[in-house]
């Protein structure tokens, strides 16, 4: 399996993440009419190429991630705690 | 040296074993036994078991697929066709390969009823009608006949057989992170290992077979010098770990590389699981077979088979030769049988247009037929009419390796490679040992500097491929698959009906599907396809290498079980009293101790005692937990006093039930939440999720307390007498007044400080779950008992909370609900607040509110009280169209009747409606939609 | 090439034969080419995006049922390539939903007669198949299953451990194991068939009623011109047409970006493996949702195994090392006497999955532009059905009956299908 590059644990095998889906932003519920409430959850991009997820270090830091990730390849060119923000540079 | 002549096979084999020889690997001061199809023979240690049956004369090693053909040694390693035996009780052993020890009882695979009479061989005069494909074309009708069709191919399968108890085997596996993994230690390998180490890298170096070496094992005297400097070079270098009969299996993402590791002393295979930085594949070139007529007859090899026999294992292949050479290996091949005592008569130079037209022979090779026309008598034909590189790591890695014609091979495109993968050695081009080691060399140091981030880059010298005639197929028929029977005939006739690129051809024919995984096969077969189509071998391109490189047992994928249970602290009590487990996830839990009806009662009528322990459990500190609470619950819970406790349900933003349980507020600024124990990390990492990617402003930390506690159910109208035993009343005090319905205390129990108890009533009954320090909940549980004898205490398990919980009315997530249930599907329209601003799945639950014609969650009671419909029985609308269906019923001890929940369609939901529910042996029965709650609807007795 | 016998005809429908085998045999005559090759058309009166099982059945039966003989299937590599050639070939029809089990039990009616249909021998070999339970709540769905399955007059019952060991004996029905076997599903009419022969009979069938295959033939964009469709650009040039249907899985969502229709689909690739031959041992289809693996043993002697899709989006098809060590503790964890059986290969093949585990069927937004996606890992069950059900959608705009369940709508309106519950790994 791939390696993802936690930005707090280094890069660990991405059997310890779970994949939380394209990252979307949640909808007013107050205003949001149902088209636009149901495109938020059932419509995503799925692009073959780069992508915006979000995966969980479930078996590590436990932090929520946001990472961009190349569906084809595997290539990951960023992750950033999604909180935080933290990019981890010089982690290894 | 010791020869024994033979010019004819005859009815007793004879042996062919030679006297020594300058690189055998036998050790001829000793001998082991072993039976080939029920027959003792013996060989040395050292022998493989089909060198020990070439040296005992066999020459008829198995029978073919389809045909039956009988066929001998091909190649002579691990990739041999015909060497494929059951041993003992294991199947498909690469007989060419696993080496030979004592008492091995060997048998050949696919012969019916023996090996030198088959009566499928009948199947050959049938050849021209079984041609490929013919199974799609017949046994069409009548369709009835089919399903016997069918047996009868099946009788043709291939392979050794499994038995259901097999001989105990041990598995295992280990991580590793070299720097450089070496996948082949021919001289190449060795070398590039030896120059990584000495840069400073890790080093795992892989070969196949037996010994390091590769070719050179089974070369001239300068060879096996130059094989002793090489394998001294790496025994001298520290930082290399050689793995011998070993194979990479495959090249995942990012290095990711899977060894499997045989020949280990205690351990069957070993699946070795390498993260290396880099890759340098180093396998060499594999020997490509010839298709001609006759080409798969006992004595038809190729040239490094003979090499290997002669060299390694001192045997004679045969006593009459003839040789089709087209480059020096060839070449060297007829020296070694000379030099082995083999008569030569001829040997063909296809780089002069010599070659082999057909064999002939019936159960072994009798005479050659030249391409000039002349026939000579022979029993062995070696062939050297070009290389294969085994590209598969680097197909692996992306690479597509590219057709280079004057070499006749495919090569790899190191443009396509990427940084982490480099190739050293034959697979890359040709040249003599001293310019493949220097090239290896080269790698093995860009290895370590691209592994280690080292100094600059240096250069990696290339190798040219050398020129090679383009030599495939004669053109006189013959197999391009051994292992799958298919001829040369066959993908013409693929082709020519229309399955004409590589990839259909192969799915027609089976071409290159079978145990040798297309590594002798696949460029003949795009060779073929190639011809039929009147395309180039370029344009036609070769199939998809997939993983895994070498085939891997389950038992080595498998590794040692390793899949984790779940116990509480009062396990052993358990086991001491009779509890029937139950698997739930994880956890095993007791079912019931003998009696469930009689749990149910003692807690209606006394008190019982549930192990509660796989209840989801999070602690949550901070001044903003009231605002994740209400985030997540549909309820409210901005209003939560310290020391009360409340239930809630949540659900997702596409309003399906997702979990439910109790929160209590324990302080200020700390709750502690339950959930469902199958919910319990499903919750930890919804609510983490909430606050890390939602609201990261919310000041809140959690704690997963699952484990940390042992959970107590203490349920029944004397429950709070008994709990009384066991506490202080200064510290909790457990009076009515005090210790309300829905209100948590923290104190000491049994002892034990810092407990939890709340007040709840999942069983209807009076009742309080406590949650003790986990290693004090044996403790907790045995005074429970203790005290409790007098008051008629009794354990209960899962199934009578099941059904005290039904009484109640309680929906069980995903039992009473499913994947797509909403919350006004399970009976939450009282709990889900509309008017709140914002929870999860508000606005569906508001739709579905609206639209008002979701199923509903109903009470269930059978007409006649007597009949249990089993849950998942159907209801029926009149018409026999379905309306819901019965999520949970059981015989129920206190009403002595069956009661049951539904999910239901909405116009049969109202209470008193009268439905037909069809049990599943076909009866229907009447039934009435009820309120959920069948005892005690009011609730009287949990106020108490 | 120029394919065909002489007048590049080939043969109707009833040329394969035990006589013409045999006749065949002793005259060494060739057989024809099982489709032929054609010149692209510049216009078609329907494009078909997708050379699999769904793509070819829907030109068969647009052909055949409909008279619709002007139109083309356009597969971007060679027929059978994707999903189709790629999945474990398992079919069965005890689903969860009414309108799940009606629709998959007319597929595998379809499946029942294909080889006589199509004259090719598909070889369905009903063997039955079993979805073994581990817990209480995967038997409870057994039983669900079951009471919906014979209300549906679909043979399923669910059966003990003592059965299932008559069935299966290599299966570890002790108490002892991790995952006690509690009982399982069992559905007589399951089974699995040669996939690729259903692919090349469809071929056949298709290009004997005059639909043109076209195969390394890539849609690379939809014309779409005042909401409906008026053509497709290929790398061999455009083709104008008023009708055309995705009938891709894997790049589903990115060709019917094309025509500017969003998709509620996540690609990711589904795995699987086969291991050496070994002799016929294993009788029946063997599933266990708990353990994510499923087993057949095909006629080759081989085990053929398959798991839940990877855990995340993704197009490669490059697998991995952990599905390889999951099946096979899996598999040892059901039959532990298989631990010395070798794998051989590993594959993979992309899965369009949707919110509701069920397929999306019909029109679209834009005029002309139908899709047959979203089929997860189900889709090679549904071929012969969903080929007749489209070809229907095609020929009059409208979706039958069968397929009202599946349409694009459902996910703006709220009214999922509850195939969820039953399908996570239920093959």
């Amino acid at each position: 399996m791939m390696l993802l590059p936690c930005p707090w644990c280094g890069p660990r095998n991405a059997t310890e993440f779970r994949f939380g889906g394209e990252a979307g932003r949640r909808p007013d519920p107050a205003s949001a009419s149902p088209e636009e409430w149901r495109r938020y959850l059932y419509f995503h991009t799925n692009p073959a190429g780069w992508s915006t997820e979000t995966w969980y270090h479930g078996a590590g830091c436990r932090r929520f991630l946001t990472v961009e990730r190349h569906t084809v390849t595997h290539e990951v060119r960023a992750a950033r705690d999604t909180a935080t923000g933290t990019t981890g540079e010089g982690i290894s | 040296m010791s020869i024994l002549p033979t010019t004819r096979r005859t009815a007793t084999p004879t042996s062919q074993r030679l006297g020594h020889r300058a690189g055998e690997v036998i050790d001829r001061s000793r001998t082991v036994s072993f039976t080939w199809n029920g027959r003792p023979l013996s060989g040395h240690p050292g022998d493989t078991i089909a060198s020990a049956l070439a040296a005992a004369g066999e020459r008829v090693l198995s029978r073919s697929y389809k045909y039956h053909r009988p066929r001998g040694l091909l190649t002579a390693d691990y990739l041999d066709p015909g060497a494929f035996f059951q041993v003992g009780d294991e199947p498909n052993v690469r007989g060419a390969h696993r080496l030979l020890e004592a008492g091995m009882a060997v048998s050949s695979q696919n012969t019916w009823p023996s090996l030198r009479f088959d009566l499928k061989a009948a199947n050959g005069l049938a050849g021209r009608f079984l041609a490929t494909g013919f199974y799609y074309k017949t046994f069409i009708k009548p369709e009835p006949l089919w399903p016997l069709y069918e047996k009868v191919l099946r009788t043709f399968v291939h392979a050794g057989a499994i038995t259901p108890d097999p001989g105990a085997a041990y598995y295992d596996k280990r991580h590793a992170h070299p720097d450089v993994v070496v996948a082949g230690g021919g001289p190449a390998g060795m070398a590039a290992a030896v120059a990584a180490a000495r840069a400073g890298a890790s080093v795992m170096l892989v070969e196949e077979d037996h010994q390091l070496g590769g070719h050179l094992r089974w070369g001239d005297g300068a060879a096996l010098a130059r094989l002793r400097a090489l394998r001294a070079q790496v025994a001298a270098q520290p930082g290399i770990e050689v793995l011998t009969d070993a194979v990479v299996t495959g090249r995942f993402d990012d290095n990711w590389i899977p060894i499997v590791a045989r020949s280990l002393p205690g351990i069957t295979e070993r699946l070795v699981k390498a993260r290396a930085a880099v890759l340098v594949v180093a396998p060499g070139l594999i020997e490509r077979p010839y298709v001609f007529a006759g080409n798969d007859l006992p004595g038809v090899m190729l040239s490094t088979a003979a090499r290997r026999l002669v060299n390694l294992y001192a045997v004679r292949p045969g006593s009459r030769a003839v040789v089709m050479s087209a480059n020096p290996e060839g070449d060297a091949a007829v020296a070694d049988l000379e030099a082995a005592g083999v008569e030569v008569a001829a040997v063909l130079d296809a780089r002069r247009q010599q070659g082999v037209a057909r064999a002939h022979g019936r159960g072994g090779l009798r005479a050659v037929e030249t391409t000039d026309g002349r026939r000579i008598e022979a029993d062995l034909l070696v062939t050297a009419t070009g290389w294969t590189a085994p590209t598969s790591l680097l197909n692996q890695s992306g690479d597509r390796p590219v057709y280079d014609q004057a070499a006749a091979r495919f090569v790899p495109d190191p443009d396509r490679m990427p940084a982490n993968v480099l190739a050293a050695g034959g697979i890359v081009g040709d040249g003599t040992v001293d310019q493949l080691v220097e090239q290896a060399d080269a790698v093995g140091r860009e290895a370590a500097r691209r592994a280690t981030g080292g100094s600059a880059a240096g250069t990696v010298p290339g190798l040219r491929p050398a020129p090679h005639p383009e030599l495939f197929a004669a053109g006189t028929g013959g197999f391009v698959d051994l292992c799958e029977d298919v001829s040369a005939k066959d993908i013409t006739t693929a082709v020519a009906e229309g399955y004409d690129s590589v990839e259909l051809a192969k799915r027609y024919t089976t071409v290159t599907m079978g145990p040798t995984q297309g590594k002798l096969e696949t460029v003949n077969a795009v060779a073929l396809v190639a011809h039929a189509t009147g395309r180039s071998i370029a344009e036609t391109g070769t199939t998809t290498w997939r993983p895994v490189y070498a085939p891997v047992t389950l038992g080595a994928l498998a590794g040692r079980p390793r899949e984790p249970v779940r116990y509480s602290p009062m396990q052993p009590w358990h086991e001491r009293h009779g509890a029937t487990p139950l698997v739930a996830g994880q956890w095993i839990r007791p079912e019931h101790y003998g009696d469930p009806a009689a749990e149910v009662t003692a807690v209606r009528t006394a008190v019982g005692i549930i192990d509660v322990t796989p209840i989801g459990k999070l602690d949550l500190r901070g001044p903003d937990v009231a605002e994740l609470l209400n985030l997540l619950y549909v309820n409210k819970w901005s209003k939560l006093g310290v020391g009360r406790v409340r239930y809630g349900v949540m659900c997702a933003d596409d309003g399906v039930v997702l979990d439910d349980g109790v929160t209590g507020r324990l302080g200020e600024d700390h709750y502690l939440m339950s959930t469902t124990s199958s919910g319990a990390a499903t919750v930890w990492e919804w609510v983490e999720n909430w606050l890390q990617t939602a609201h990261p402003e919310w000041q809140v930390h959690v704690t997963p307390v699952t484990t940390a506690y042992a959970s107590i159910n203490i349920a029944g109208p004397r429950s709070r007498d008994l709990l009384s035993r066991l506490t202080d009343p200064e510290d909790v005090d457990l009076s009515a007044d005090a210790f309300g319905y829905m209100n948590v205390r923290t104190g000491t129990v049994a002892g034990v400080a810092d407990c939890v108890l709340w007040r709840i009533g999942f069983t209807g009954e009076l009742s309080y779950e406590i949650h003790v320090p986990a290693s004090y909940g044996l403790h907790a549980w045995e005074r429970l008992v203790a005290e409790g004898a007098d008051l008629g205490v009794r354990p209960f398990g899962v199934e009578a909370q099941r059904i005290l919980r039904l009484e109640k009315g309680h929906a069980i997530v995903a039992q009473d609900t499913d994947g797509l249930t909403q919350g006004f599907s399970a009976a939450l329209d009282g709990l889900i607040k509309l008017d709140k601003d914002d929870f999860v799945g508000l606005p569906e639950l508001r739709w579905q509110q609206g639209r008002d014609s979701h199923p509903r969650l109903v009470g269930l009671q059978p007409l006649d009280g007597t009949v249990v419909p089993p849950e998942a029985s159907q209801i029926l609308r009149t018409d026999g169209s379905i309306a819901g269906r019965v999520t949970s019923s059981r015989m129920s001890p206190t009403l002595g009747r069956a009661i049951g929940l539904a999910q239901i369609d909405p116009e049969l939901a109202e209470v008193g409606t009268r439905v037909t529910v069809r049990l599943p042996d076909g009866r229907d029965v009447a039934a009435e939609v009820t309120g959920l709650v069948h005892v005690d609807p009011e609730g009287e007795r949990q106020r108490v | 090439m120029s394919g065909g016998n002489g007048n590049g005809r080939p043969e109707k429908l009833r040329g394969y034969s035990a006589w013409s085998l045999l006749r065949r045999g002793l005259t060494h005559e060739d057989w024809p080419r099982a489709w032929r090759e054609h010149e692209l058309r510049s216009s078609y009166d329907a494009v078909i995006i997708g050379g699999g099982v769904h793509g070819l059945a829907t030109a068969y039966y647009l052909a055949r049922d409909h008279g619709m003989r002007n139109i083309a299937v356009l597969e971007k590599a060679y027929v059978g390539g994707g999903g189709s050639g790629r999945n474990t070939a398992i079919l069965r029809s005890n689903y969860l939903t009414p309108e799940g089990v009606r629709f998959y039990d007319r597929s595998v009616k379809l499946y029942e007669h294909l080889a006589a249909d199509l004259n090719f021998n598909v070889m369905f070999s009903q063997r039955g198949h079993l979805t073994l339970a581990h817990n209480d709540a995967s038997l409870r769905t057994m039983h669900w299953r079951t009471e919906v399955n014979k209300l549906q007059d679909v043979d399923s019952e669910v059966i003990g451990p003592d059965r299932i060991a008559e069935l299966v004996p290599y299966l570890d029905v002790s108490d002892e194991t991790r995952y006690p076997i509690l009982g399982a599903l069992y559905h007589p009419p399951g089974g699995i068939v040669r996939h690729d022969a259903v692919v090349w009979g469809y071929a056949r069938g298709a290009d004997v009623h005059g639909a043109h295959i076209h195969q390394q033939t890539e849609v690379t964009g939809i014309d779409v011109s005042g909401g409906r469709v008026t053509g497709v650009q290929t790398n061999r040039g455009r083709i104008a047409t008023p009708v055309v249907l995705n009938a891709t899985a894997g790049w589903s969502s990115l060709i019917s970006d094309m025509a500017g229709v969003a998709m509620p689909v996540q690609t990711s690739p589904l795995q699987a493996a086969v291991t050496e031959p070994v002799r016929p041992f294993l009788d029946t289809v063997v599933v266990s949702g708990t353990l994510h693996v499923y087993v057949s043993q095909t006629d080759r002697g081989e085990l053929v195994f398959g798991a839940s899709v990877d855990p995340f989006a993704s197009y490669s098809m490059r697998g991995s090392l952990e599905f390889t060590e999951g099946i096979a503790g899996h598999v040892l964890e059901l039959m532990p006497a298989l631990h010395r059986m070798r794998l051989l290969r590993q594959w993979s093949g992309l899965c369009d999955m949707t919110p509701d585990y069920s397929p999306i069927m019909g029109p679209t937004p834009v005029e002309g532009f139908y899709v047959d996606v979203g089929w997860g890992t189900y889709g090679f069950k549904a071929g012969p059905v969903s080929g007749e059900a489209m070809a229907a959608c095609l020929a009059t705009g409208k979706p039958p009956e069968i397929i009202s369940s599946f349409g694009l709508d459902r996910f703006l309106s709220g009214r999922l299908v509850g195939e969820k519950g039953a399908a996570a790994v239920g093959h």
